[in-house]
């Protein structure tokens, strides 16, 4: 039975089985009386196979490996797992026997077990009993009888530790409760328990993932801010400035403006205007403060005369900076880390996609009616989505060439016409910032707000081109027929280098502008300003401001009225096509992660831009918790945490990496202005770093340009891609051998079956011939394993 | 909070702490959620047995689907009627503390209908029946979607999950750990 069975389902897996096919099924079919195999007729055995089967797995049932389940065995032999994993410590004999006698025991027995052996060797002592203790919570039984385990461990008689060990161990309980302590003392500070709750409520886990890492945005903004205001805004105000070099104008002469006489300029040159227009631009008054890199001087400061304490700004700029890409990365990639690794440990051998639907689908943690309601929706929708996924798969290989040449016309049109599109719009912002520059070169006289209009022309235009492309970008998408999860994948690509490029252009437009050969006079051209970082703090400072007020205006003036709209007029199929929104995850994403971009390169010339940051991250959590709660009707599909995580990282990192190569391209090319800012003269930023390295002591130079040349390197990235080579061997290995065991596992599996039906049908036999000869059965051991036999097998013989 | 120290002496306390995935505070707070279903019963008794109707209507069982049977596992009675300690250890099972194995025991208990050891057709199907709750999926798509399931788990071809086959997929599901969760 087992054997015919088993070759109709190895015929189904065919490639699973493929080594092993030989010993196949045929082999276990031999001919032996009683057995329900392909030789016996079918009809007359359908109720004697019924019979059959119940008694294997009757017999089953029997099976050490089932017993062990009831008992706490199962749980001790994970608990040994555990204790592997997680303590140091060696095992010793105690320990082994302390779990092989567990395992065989009954709750019942456990008492037994736990009573002291009187040889001394084997008394636990305090340390193993406080652990055992530990690892109580993870076992399998109700809490009475966890507290009569403690009890009993706490009672047995036990050594007492002595003198180091006894040490150590106090500073291991010590470290504990600390921990504890730390935990309790954190989950009260934690910051909007209360709508967490309640999103994951409606919405379940998936969503709420994109809120924690808003929130996560924002503790990583408050830790550049901390960096940047203790190290540059805080000295920068509070210690006295030095004696900038005086101007001497005598000396000067037309063609050789000398720096100090261009730091004096710039200090003299005002623009007078309004105090709110100035607030939100960044000019006037605004520019001479904290906020902008214009007002770091280039000075070293003295903290104290007696001691040589000097306070280099410059180098603290610098390092600031550095600082904060540092952290940024390494933040990113912990957290990216974290999933990664469990994406390798699951991405190892198949993702088990129905498995994973079926029992990780659903959110426990929703409370709310309507959420469970759509919850269940989804899961339906996504459980016919993936059965209808795997018809097309076939019917994909099947499509004719016609069609293929078809799609891929259709898809390059598309792409060709989205590249067009990017190009326009770039071209689009390069013209608004020149058109804006000479408006307001030539109506310097006209009304405040045509100059308002004008000042931020260029930031409405890259703001509203970020909100309008998108929707052509999904409009056009749905002629390309790609699958769901691609067409996600795809849009969100897009629109993060449409993004990136309206950056670009807009910081290539500033460069044009400032580069320029400058050994006379203080600035490339008349109109060109003084001091261009803080002209770049205050157009990225714009830029911020803009971005910030236009998503709190289109959450609360656009969206809520749609959303007001479509729940009152739910008849009029009209409005509901316009009203009705969903909590589309990648752009929301795309929101927060452009800001933070702005934060990170914004962050270099206007110092104060980080709080700015911190601000805003707090107020989006808000916004978007309204645009969630109230504007959207919750997602049809199902939003997998691990994904959205990893999604979230990657396009965190993609800019990340932009922002990090605008900047390092500004520090390391670009000649900063001769008039402002801590870096104030003729060569880039870079030569602090060069300057400062060569006042470090020999040594470290000659260590430094050793690593740097060929014979450091070659043999290091030699050792490094054979060790790659290893690696990929050791993992190709692995992989191997876990199909290899698991086909084992399918065969020994299959073995079990077959040794247990041909257990059964000896026994039968034997009962049979015991009540032909009606011969009174000796009471045998083989008379519990099978179940009384029906009644029918005794009339028949 | 007050209160709520004054019923249970400090042993108490650190017996919870220490044989639960709960802090002190926690404790106490679970306490408060369970005093608050039938606050005159546990008020007399602060380890009353309630019946399972009332546990079903807290406010993180309500709605779901296999209340019923989390009741039933984490029951010291077998019968769904469950005393603080059972629902402590039901909210310490759910908490983020708790490791995957642990989870995973449960979860196998909970999904386990028939109470067999093993997760077999009419188990799956009752689960997914729960899962997609007013929607119904037709027999077809539900017998391909156990078959595709059995295919993907069942590693020694016996029609039915055993535990050992359900922990692995376990530690191989990424959404399990986040989704198995109850925040209190």
């Amino acid at each position: 039975m087992s054997g015919s069975g088993g070759a109709d389902r190895k015929s189904k897996k065919g490639n699973r089985a493929q080594v092993w096919e030989e010993a196949g099924g045929e082999f276990y079919q031999e001919s032996y009386p009683g057995a329900t195999t392909s030789t016996s007729n079918e009809n007359a055995d359908t109720a004697d196979a019924a019979a059959h089967r119940d008694a294997a797995a009757h017999l089953a049932t029997m099976l050490p490996s089932k017993q062990a389940q009831h008992t706490m065995g199962k749980a001790t032999t994970r608990r040994s797992r555990n204790e592997g994993k997680q303590s140091t410590r060696k095992r010793t004999g105690n320990r082994s026997r302390f779990n092989t006698v567990r395992r065989e025991s009954n709750i019942n027995d456990v008492h037994v077990s736990v009573l002291p052996d009187f040889a001394v060797e084997n008394i636990p002592n305090e340390e193993r009993t406080w652990e055992e203790i530990m690892q109580i919570k993870a076992m399998p039984v109700n809490m009475a009888q966890k507290r009569e385990l403690k009890a009993k461990l706490k009672s047995a008689t036990k050594l007492r530790l002595q003198g180091f060990e006894q040490l150590k161990w106090q500073r291991r309980k010590f470290w504990q409760r600390c921990k504890s302590n730390w935990k309790e003392f954190y989950t009260k500070l934690e910051l909007w328990q209360g709508s967490l709750k309640t999103i994951e409520g409606n919405f379940g886990i998936g969503v709420v993932s994109y809120f924690l890492f808003v929130k996560w945005l924002m503790f990583l903004n408050i830790i550049i801010f901390a960096l940047t205001f203790f190290l540059i805004v805080l000295p920068s105000a509070i210690l006295e400035p030095g004696q900038l070099g005086q101007c001497d104008p005598a000396a000067e002469d037309e063609n050789n403006t000398s720096i100090a006489c261009c730091a004096d300029k710039y200090q003299n040159y005002t623009s007078s205007n309004n105090f709110f227009y100035d607030l939100v631009q960044g000019t006037g008054w605004m520019e001479k403060t904290l906020l902008f890199y214009g007002y770091y001087t280039n000075d070293i400061y003295t903290l104290n005369k007696e001691y040589k304490l000097f306070y280099d700004l410059p180098f603290a700029y610098l390092v600031t900076a550095l600082l904060y890409f540092l952290v940024s990365l390494i933040a990113i990639v912990k957290s990216a880390a974290r999933g990664f690794r469990e994406r390798i440990i699951e991405g190892e051998g198949q993702f088990y996609q129905y498995c994973n639907l079926i029992f990780g689908g659903w959110d426990f943690c929703i409370d709310k009616l309507k959420g469970a309601e759509n919850k269940h929706k989804a899961i339906y929708n996504e459980i016919k989505g993936c059965l209808e996924a795997e018809r097309l798969e076939t019917e994909k290989q099947n499509r004719s060439k016609k069609e293929k040449c078809q799609l891929l016309f259709s898809r390059s049109m598309v792409n060709t016409g989205i590249i067009v599109l990017l190009l326009v719009s770039m071209v689009t912002i390069y013209l608004v910032f020149t058109l804006s520059r000479s408006l307001l070169r030539e109506y310097q006289k006209a009304e405040k707000h045509f100059l308002l209009f004008f000042e931020f022309m260029p930031s409405l235009m890259i703001v509203s081109l970020n909100l309008l492309l998108p929707l052509l970008f999904s409009f056009l998408v749905t002629f390309e027929r790609y699958s769901p999860i691609v067409v996600v994948r795809i849009t969100l690509l897009r629109t993060i280098f449409l993004r990136l490029s309206s950056l670009g252009v807009l910081g290539a437009s500033i460069y044009r502008l400032v580069s320029c050969d400058r050994r006379n006079g203080c600035n490339c051209e008349e109109e060109v300003p003084l001091c261009w970082e803080t002209y770049v703090g205050q157009q990225f400072y714009k830029l911020a401001v803009t971005n910030a007020l236009t998503g709190i205006a289109v959450t609360f003036f656009v969206n809520f009225p749609r959303a007001m709209l479509a729940k009152h007029f739910e008849n009029c199929r009209f409005l509901k096509f316009i009203g009705e929104q969903q909590f589309e995850l990648p752009n929301h994403v795309l929101d927060v992660v452009y800001s933070q971009t702005l934060c990170w390169i914004g962050s270099f010339y206007s110092p104060l831009l980080p709080a700015f940051a911190v601000i805003h991250c707090f107020l989006t959590f808000y916004v978007k918790k309204f645009a969630c709660l109230i504007n959207s009707r919750p997602p049809s599909q199902v939003y997998r945490t691990s994904r959205s995580n990893y999604m979230f990282m990657a396009v965190l990192l993609i800019s990340f990496v932009a922002a990090a190569i605008a900047v390092g391209y500004s520090l390391a090319e670009v000649k900063p202005s001769r008039a402002c800012g801590p870096f104030k003269g003729d060569e880039p930023v870079w030569n602090t770093v060069k300057l400062s390295f060569a006042k470090l002591p020999s040594w470290i130079q000659g260590f430094a340009f050793f690593l740097g040349t060929a014979g450091f390197t070659m043999p290091t990235i030699v050792i490094l891609l054979l060790a790659l080579y290893y690696y990929n061997a050791v993992t190709a290995a692995n992989r191997q051998m876990v199909l290899v065991l698991r086909r084992q596992l399918v065969l020994e599996g299959h073995d079990k079956q077959f040794l247990l039906s041909r257990l059964s049908t000896i026994i039968k036999q034997q009962q049979q011939e015991r009540l032909k000869n009606a011969i009174p059965p000796p009471p045998s051991e083989f008379d519990t394993l099978l179940p009384p036999p029906p009644p029918e097998v005794m009339n028949s013989s | 909070m007050g209160q709520g120290s004054s019923q249970f002496s400090e042993e108490e306390l650190q017996d919870y702490q220490d044989l639960t995935y709960f802090t002190k505070k926690e404790v106490l707070k679970a306490h408060q959620k369970f005093k608050a279903l039938a606050p005159e019963k546990v008020g007399h008794n602060r380890n009353a047995k309630l019946p399972m109707s009332k546990i079903m209507s807290c406010t993180e069982l309500r709605v779901n689907p296999f209340n019923d049977r989390i009741c039933k596992v984490f029951s010291s009675s077998r019968d769904g009627d469950c005393t603080f300690e059972d629902f402590l250890d039901m909210m310490s099972v759910f908490s983020e503390a708790a490791p995957l194995t642990v989870k995973a025991e449960y979860a196998f208990r909970i999904f386990d209908f028939d109470g067999d050891d093993m997760l077999g057709v009419e188990d799956l199907q009752q689960v997914i029946e729960r899962l997609t709750g007013p929607q119904h999926l037709s027999d077809v798509d539900t017998k391909q979607l156990i078959q595709n399931l059995l295919e993907e788990a069942d590693l020694d071809d016996d029609g039915s999950l055993s535990y050992a086959e359900f922990e692995h997929i376990i530690s191989k599901s990424p959404d399990f750990t986040s989704t198995f969760r109850i925040r209190l």
